[in-house]
């Protein structure tokens, strides 16, 4: 016997006819295809889908979790101190970090040569950004050039995380970057 | 024997052992930054306070400095000592960083430990905390931090009592106390120098070699022998845990190395002590190895190599085999039951003293500087190493023999794990694994037996000695 369900299809002649509304339907989803076609042969934007990433939604909530942005002293270091706070905490284990010292910098003997974030395993949980003690790392709404063609590219390393400027990051002013010095060679 | 309470069991303690003594046989554990089992007892750190009952009331005073005595009555955790550990914990971070965020010694460091235990709270001290030398070159191996130091004294007292170099001392008094190498060096000459790291109970005393190079909670610990000489130390050595091994691109090679050495406490052999060299085994476990076995210096497959190796030995007329000081008892007992009676054995020192470094002393470090030639020269004999002029087949096994000792002519098969120019010049040439690639023990120059386990995976194409001796013996064996 035939199950009935509670909300059973309740069709007239038209419907049971078949073919007339089959081919309603096409016309409708034919219609919008070909009128955005158009729009974008034309060169206008047509359907509401965002082109990511050649182009990104400019209303991400203040509040998202995006890609992670590494702060600046105001000599241009990083404020990072490789602590490794944010690395322990992280529940994908996605952040490595090499430490570096320096004697030459009483307060901050301890640095990052290497802060890399692999963002194909990142869940942009953000717990990276409340275990961090130095306010060194925060995320920015913005989530921009995170994805390419092999994982091993989405590894974004110390230089990027440090450089890239987001327009959603306003509550520390951004020096000028200094000059570029190679990872270990600082004394 | 006095018989006395601690926290209301009773417990006996030999005349003339102190309250922390008695409590430490017993399993009850107080807590204690100066004091040390194997160091005299300076009493400064004042942390290991205990109440004794006294008509009806209690007073507190140290326990690793009050003898036992007869019907003493021992609280550990009473209101008042708890009270006065508190207390003591303010006392002692009054000039603490806390700057357990870059502090090497953070998740083994005693006083972050004890602070959370005993203290919990904010420093009640409104003064502003007093300022030291922060990064102070106490020898080339060890770096002090002057700020951290709680001024136990046990790094001062570990080179008088221990290490024997005085190369410790203490400066000044009070907030200006300052622990300094002497001047005239010996404390960078001591060869035991790297275990005060270990003691120091905060992260004062920093090995330059592992400065910074890791968090101690991503490293994880494998029981094992030092190589470094025949004392044959029982260490620790600490690398990558499997969860926190690196991924990132060109860094998977840091998930095979040893990141530090430390003593494993054994009263038998080395006591909680090691030597520096012990310390930098990692040097010596990780230079390049040979990973492809060879035919006269042409790289060949591992079959191949074993075929013609069997075919050497079964032509022999008088062959002789060389082993090594460095290989477990494992292998060498396999090496016996499977070749043992084909070929007649030597036994060869692998290393000899490197100039500069300590020969011998009566502390730890022995003038062989092999793990495991007791334990060869158990199953082998103690025949010098002379190699008779008419052999005409050698297997040598490991390095350090000079291959111009072997007589013209004779064939040479040769077993090393690491990449030198010998390898090249053997008629077959077979790679083998290294101490961290495979379990085994090795037997002292006293007799006692350790064992070493395997830390990172054997590397492929090379070959394990164990079955490799037992696939030569295949046909050597029935040509007897
Ligand atoms: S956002 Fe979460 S998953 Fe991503 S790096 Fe931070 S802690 Fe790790
Ligand atoms: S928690 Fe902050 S300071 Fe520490 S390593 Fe991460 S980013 Fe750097
Ligand atoms: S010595 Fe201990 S308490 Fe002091 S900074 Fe280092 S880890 Fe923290
Ligand atoms: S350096 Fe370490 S072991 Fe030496 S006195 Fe200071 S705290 Fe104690
Ligand atoms: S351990 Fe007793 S005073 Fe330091």
């Amino acid at each position: 016997m035939r199950k009935q369900y509670w909300n059973e299809a309740e069709m007239g002649l038209w419907e049971r006819a078949y073919l007339p509304e089959i081919l309603r339907g096409l016309a409708i989803t034919g219609g919008v295809f070909v009128r955005n076609m158009f729009k974008w042969m034309t060169g206008r934007k047509g359907a509401l889908t965002t082109y990511y990433p050649e182009e990104t939604r400019w209303d991400y909530a203040p509040a998202n979790r995006g890609k992670h942005v590494l702060t600046r002293r105001a000599d241009g270091s990083p404020q990072c101190v490789a602590c490794n706070m944010c690395a322990t905490v992280c529940p994908a284990k996605v952040i490595e970090i090499e430490a570096g010292f320096d004697p030459a910098d009483e307060a901050h003997p301890k640095y990052p040569v290497r802060f890399e974030i692999d963002y194909s395993r990142c869940v942009f949980c953000g717990l990276c950004v409340e275990a961090c003690p130095e306010d060194a790392i925060r995320m920015a709404k913005e989530v921009p050039d995170l994805p390419a063609h092999d994982r091993w590219s989405m590894w974004l390393g110390k230089e990027e995380l440090l450089e890239w400027q987001p327009q959603g990051d306003v509550a520390k002013p951004y020096p000028p970057p200094p000059p570029r010095v190679p990872n270990g060679d600082r004394p | 024997m006095p018989r006395l309470t601690i926290d209301g069991r009773e417990i006996e303690a030999a005349a003339g052992r102190t309250v922390m003594e008695a409590a430490t046989d017993a399993g009850i554990f107080i807590p204690y930054f100066c004091w040390h089992p194997k160091l005299s007892v300076p009493g400064n750190c004042r942390i290991c306070v205990v109440g004794v009952e006294d008509k009806g009331g209690e007073w507190v005073e140290i326990a690793c400095n009050m003898p036992v005595t007869e019907g003493m009555v021992v609280y550990t955790n009473s209101e008042k000592v708890r009270a006065r550990r508190k207390a003591t914990m303010q006392f002692i971070t009054l000039n603490h960083p806390v700057d357990c965020g870059i502090c090497d010694k953070a998740g083994e460091c005693t006083l972050q430990d004890y602070h959370y235990e005993y203290n919990g709270e904010r420093s009640i001290s409104v003064d502003a905390k007093a300022h030291a030398t922060k990064h102070y070159s106490l020898s080339p191996r060890i770096v002090l931090d002057n700020e951290r130091c709680i001024q136990c004294t046990r790094c001062v007292r570990f080179t008088r009592e221990i290490s024997k170099s005085n190369g410790l001392g203490m400066q000044n008094r009070a907030d200006h106390s300052l622990v300094r190498a002497v001047e005239d060096g010996s404390f960078a000459n001591d060869p035991y120098s790297d275990n005060v790291i270990d003691i120091c109970p905060v992260g004062a005393l920093l090995s330059r070699s592992f400065l910074h190079k890791a968090r101690v909670w991503y490293l994880k610990p494998t029981a094992s022998v030092c190589p470094g000489c025949s004392r044959g130390c029982t260490v620790n050595l600490w690398h990558r845990r499997p969860e926190w091994r690196l991924r990132a691109p060109g860094m998977r090679a840091q998930n095979e190395t040893i990141d530090r050495v430390t003593p494993l406490e054994n009263p038998a052999v080395n006591g909680p002590w090691i030597c520096n060299k012990g310390r930098d085994i990692a040097k010596v476990l990780g230079r390049a190895r040979a990973e492809t076995a060879m035919l006269k210096g042409r790289p060949a497959e591992l079959q191949g190599a074993i075929a013609q190796a069997r075919s050497l030995i079964a032509a022999a007329r008088k062959p002789v085999a060389v082993v090594s000081s460095w290989a477990s008892n494992e292998e060498l007992a396999a090496f016996k039951a499977a070749l043992g009676a084909r070929f007649s054995v030597l036994v060869k020192a692998d290393h000899e003293p490197e100039p500069g470094e300590v020969v011998q002393d009566d502390i730890l470090i022995r003038a062989d500087k092999n793990p495991n030639t007791a334990g060869a020269r158990a199953l082998f004999g103690e025949a010098p190493l002379a190699l008779p002029p008419d052999a005409d087949l050698v297997l040598v096994w490991g390095e350090g023999l000079d291959f111009g000792l072997i007589p013209a002519g004779a064939k040479i098969v040769y077993l090393n794990a690491w990449l030198q120019p010998e390898n090249g010049h053997a008629d077959v040439f077979f790679p083998t694994s290294i101490q961290t690639e495979r379990d085994g023990h090795y037997t002292n120059f006293a007799g006692v037996t350790s064992a070493f386990t395997q830390c990172f995976p054997r590397p492929a194409g090379v070959a394990d000695a164990q079955a490799l001796f037992a696939a030569l013996a295949g046909q050597a064996g029935g040509g007897e």
